[in-house]
């Protein structure tokens, strides 16, 4: 039997009925990866995951992730394990301490498979911009399409069904919307919720843990292993980590569901339109009420303008980190200022660096009201206008794209509304650190697509409830490329 | 008439145990590279968690300064490349300082002054380098130090001024335990600005900077070296341009260093891995209530008790000084005499061997014991500073059994004593009529006279009650 496709609960029952040993399943992932022709890796932790294995022997039953394999978004310190980030400035770095979540996921017996690529250093929504290049989407063996990103190795690793849970990070939309083209469940909790020590820094009050599984009862169970305070991040919340699926049911009578009817109006593939308005039918025969909602297109518009400058801006500190000096590539110079200088021209793309050009342009003293401010004034009035739907509102819930995954070569129009709205609006879940979830709920030809709950912050249960109901009715369960539905 | 206009910015090295937001420790001296964490080299993926001890010393230095403390503690970055700046980025408080609106009050020989302070911040230091001829070498030790820096408003017009109001300063960080404020060590450090106008003025000259005096001396000399070169410029006609100068000690003078156009955008902006923290009431008032007294506190209450101002200004020129006071006088005995010891014989042995009070080898209440001694009249001061040497020598030997071996023949009998008081009486029967026409000396006389026929052994104190009792009879 093939046990490399199954859902975490599904392979944690096969190792507690001894059908199958973490050595037997860690051996037979790396079979199927082979030369990782879809480039979903930055670094394979084959013997460390392997000698992992071989010491699980005695299945612990109350332990659900005991031996079961995942991968981890290269942008998560991994002690002795290279990381770059899919950068070349972080060429031969290797952390010398633990992610938080990269602890606990060691803590429980998780294996550790391999380092996951990435748009470099997260930055970016394509999947290709890491140094090694595209990494690809494997519902098309053609490689014409892509997964998106910037969580793109992340993405292929779950979505080809080598693991059942992989770990991303989502600063704008990059675990939900490659989670939207890979069919994959794609989960950012609240900010705060999971600790983001060890987690390269982005725009940090813009980034989250997130992660893609292929079940909602999944994602509710490593948000459970995944959440709670740490002392090394102050920001993550002293809140009560609860037993979340317990907490689900997929009972949403009574549930209050707002669409927000721009989103769906910038949005031009009518498939997708009447694949999502069939899902509201679902919703409501499940007992929800359907409330159209209306916004300010103006302040939808502003979304994508405002997340570029605040987390371009963000991004030019957090990485001002990496000189040369102290790790990761170090170029020639005869001072401080020329290794400074060799070293950041060299390790960077021009995507990244025009990203610093336009944070540090935003920064500087004469414009910092013109654009930083602006932009903290105008994520305000976005988190305000979405809040306030949220107080009347159980959750929010729209298409997580607009439409199934792009060709590589189909470049987005960036004047169009489709491209200013529906493209780019799920950074107000970011914006506002709300729990957002993005789940299957239709396929164009062999490509999948999603949509989005999001809640007021710290009511997760909500968002997994109703993904739970939708998962149920669509049957979109444990999707994964090879072979596509179980 | 030409005056200077002055305006200090200080930072202090707090002597915390953990860095401001790491857990490296904060140990000057220790070996270099040694107390570093992956947070101080600014490995990717760190977070910073804020020291509150830290935090508490700034609140108590806001205290002393008369300072409005905000109660939301709120830290921005301020962001520039430099070989000591590992995260290319430092946390500081820019817009919202912790401390704002206070003021010092400072003496010096033309009167009193008050000095407004503008903010007080708390911020990390940065790495130190040794910059030598072909390269330049990094300690991280220091990167992550907790500082707080303190920026007067330019109310200073003279180096006196500047002088004394860094040592004020000094002072209120040394006594509050907040840092040793040691500049040589660079646990204080200054900056200065200097600009000339002529006095009474509204309008300012053009403002000349000079970073990093490291010694209380240079401050002066700087000060005193930039007044005259603005003067003589004004006088010239030559410009003063606003610029960074550095002085230069060889030569005594200020050379320039960068010009204003070259000044760095520090594109400050609000830290997002700390959340803004509520300092409640509560919190203040305790971090408040529980510091250390400071000079100006001691110097109130030993005045009050009876020193003089000289003895009073000498203990609190010194904090340990003043603190190995205080634990003395804690033991009930008298200020003076205490004072007496402690400026008197116990810093003559400081000074011949050249230590400072934290290494004295007797303890406040050894010393307490001697006082209280004499106090009771169980031994003179001769005695007490036999013992005191003594013991010195040998501190495992007990204050109490030295005592009692100088009290052994002792006259102690008191019908014995009587006996000799009355034979001294009958004897000098003119200084009786001298004692009673209100010659004191007729006293001191009539005691001397005991003291030769007892050989010295009578307690002082008993043999001076019974005499005049005895006086009173006749």
């Amino acid at each position: 039997m093939d046990y490399i496709h199954l859902t975490i609960s599904e392979l944690h029952d096969a190792y507690v009925a001894h059908k199958v040993t973490p050595l037997e399943v860690v051996k037979s992932i790396f079979e199927e990866i082979g030369d990782d022709k879809d480039n979903a890796f930055e670094y394979l932790c084959k013997q460390e995951a392997i000698s992992k294995a071989e010491k699980l022997k005695e299945v612990q039953k109350e332990n659900l992730f005991w031996g079961i394999p995942y991968v981890l978004k290269d942008n998560f310190s991994t002690k002795d394990i290279p990381t770059c980030a899919s950068s070349n400035i972080l060429e031969g770095y290797i952390p010398v301490y633990n992610a938080t979540v990269y602890q606990k996921l060691e803590d429980s017996d998780a294996i550790l498979i391999g380092k996951a690529t990435l748009d470099e250093l997260a930055m970016g929504g394509s999947g290709t911009s890491g140094h090694k290049g595209k990494t690809y989407n494997p519902y098309d063996p053609s490689h014409q399409y892509m997964i998106g990103g910037s969580s793109c190795g992340s993405a292929n690793a779950c979505a080809s069904g080598l693991v059942p849970f992989a770990i991303g990070s989502d600063t704008g939309d990059s675990v939900r919307k490659p989670a939207s083209f890979a069919g994959l469940v794609g989960f950012k909790p609240t900010w705060g919720r999971i600790s983001r020590y060890g987690l390269f820094p982005f725009a940090p009050s813009l980034d989250h843990v997130a992660y893609f599984t292929r079940s909602v009862k999944d994602a509710a169970s490593v948000l459970t292993l995944l959440s709670g305070h740490d002392e090394h991040d102050t920001t993550s919340s002293t809140s009560e980590v609860k037993d979340y699926v317990s907490l689900i049911n997929g009972d949403i009578k009574g549930y209050k569901v707002a669409v927000i009817d721009e989103v769906i109006e910038s949005m031009t593939d009518s498939d997708v339109i009447s694949r999502f308005n069939e899902t509201l039918k679902i919703l409501e025969s499940l007992g929800a009420s359907i409330h159209h909602v209306h916004m300010d297109l103006d302040l939808l518009k502003a979304i994508y303008p405002t997340y570029n400058i605040i987390s371009c801006a963000e991004a030019t500190s957090n990485n001002a980190n990496l000189d040369g000096i102290k790790f990761g590539l170090r170029e020639n110079g005869k001072t401080y200022d020329e290794i400074v200088t060799n070293s950041r021209t060299k390790g960077f793309s021009q995507l990244i660096k025009r990203r610093f050009v336009i944070g540090g342009y935003s920064l500087l003293r004469e414009n910092q009201e013109d654009l930083f401010i602006r932009a903290q004034k105008c994520r305000h009035l976005i988190v305000d206008k979405f809040s306030e739907i949220l107080k009347e509102y159980d959750v929010i819930y729209l298409p997580a794209s607009p439409s199934c995954a792009p060709k590589f070569d189909n470049a987005s129009d960036t004047l169009s509304d489709e491209y200013l709205i529906c493209d780019n609006y799920l950074a107000y879940a970011n914006f506002g650190g709300f729990p957002s979830l993005t789940l299957p709920i239709g396929f164009k030809g062999n490509l999948p697509y999603g949509a989005n709950f999001t809640s007021a912050i710290f009511a997760e249960e909500k968002v997994l409830n109703i993904s739970l109901a939708l998962e149920n009715k669509l049957g979109y369960y444990n999707l994964y490329a090879k072979g596509e539905k179980k | 008439m030409l005056e200077a206009v002055i305006g200090l910015e200080i930072h202090i090295e707090m002597k915390t145990k953990s860095k401001m937001f790491s857990s490296g420790p904060v140990q000057y001296g220790d070996e270099t590279n040694t107390n570093v964490t992956v947070y101080d080299l600014g490995f990717p993926g760190v977070l910073p968690t804020v020291n509150k001890g830290a935090v508490i010393n700034a609140i108590r230095v806001c205290h002393a300064l008369h300072m409005e403390i905000d109660p939301v503690l709120r830290f921005d970055r301020k962001n520039y490349f430099y070989s000591d700046l590992p995260k290319g980025y430092q946390i500081t408080q820019y817009f919202k300082p912790i401390g704002k609106n206070g003021y010092l009050t400072i003496n010096t020989s033309s009167g009193e002054h008050k000095i407004e302070i503008e903010r007080l911040h708390i911020e990390e230091d940065t790495a130190k380098q040794l910059h030598s001829y072909d390269c330049t070498l990094i300690d991280y030790n220091r990167c992550g130090t907790p500082l707080i820096e303190i920026v007067s408003k330019p109310q200073i017009h003279s180096s006196e001024e500047a002088m004394k109001y860094i040592d004020e300063i000094r002072s209120i960080v040394s006594f509050l335990d907040v840092s040793d404020g040691k500049m040589e060590e660079g646990s204080l450090r200054c900056d200065v600005n200097i600009s000339v106008h002529e006095k009474g003025s509204n309008e300012f000259g053009t403002r000349v900077e000079i970073k990093n005096l490291n010694s209380i001396m240079n401050v002066e000399k700087v000060l005193d070296y930039e007044f005259e070169r603005q003067c003589k410029c004004l006088e010239t006609g030559e410009p003063i341009i606003q610029e960074t100068r550095r002085f230069d000690e060889a030569s005594k003078t200020t050379q320039p260093m960068r010009n204003k156009t070259d000044a760095v955008d520090y594109k400050y902006y609000p830290e997002a891995n700390i959340l803004p923290v509520k300092l409640d009431e509560a919190f203040i008032y305790e971090a408040i209530r529980t510091s250390n007294e400071l000079a100006s506190s001691k110097l109130k209450r030993y005045l009050e008790s009876g020193l003089s101002e000289y003895d009073a200004n000498i203990l609190i020129s010194d904090k340990d000084l003043s603190n190995y006071f205080d634990n003395i006088v804690q033991n009930g005995v008298s200020y003076k005499l205490s004072a007496n010891w402690l400026i008197g014989d116990i810093s003559a042995v400081l000074n011949k061997e050249d230590i400072s009070i934290t290494k004295f080898p007797l303890s406040p209440d050894q010393i307490a014991e001697i006082i209280s001694l004499i106090e009771s009249g169980k031994i003179n001061n001769k005695q007490g500073r036999e013992i005191f040497a003594k013991i010195l020598e040998n501190n495992t030997l007990s204050i109490t059994e030295l005592a009692s071996e100088f009290n052994k023949g002792m006259i102690s009998e008191s019908d014995e004593l009587l006996k000799i008081i009355n034979e001294v009486l009958d004897e000098n029967e003119q200084s009786i009529i001298d004692y009673k026409a209100g010659r004191d000396k007729a006293l001191g006389y009539l005691m001397g006279q005991v003291m030769k026929k007892t050989g010295g052994k009578v307690n002082p104190k008993d043999t001076n009650s019974l005499l005049l009792e005895e006086l009173k009879r006749r």
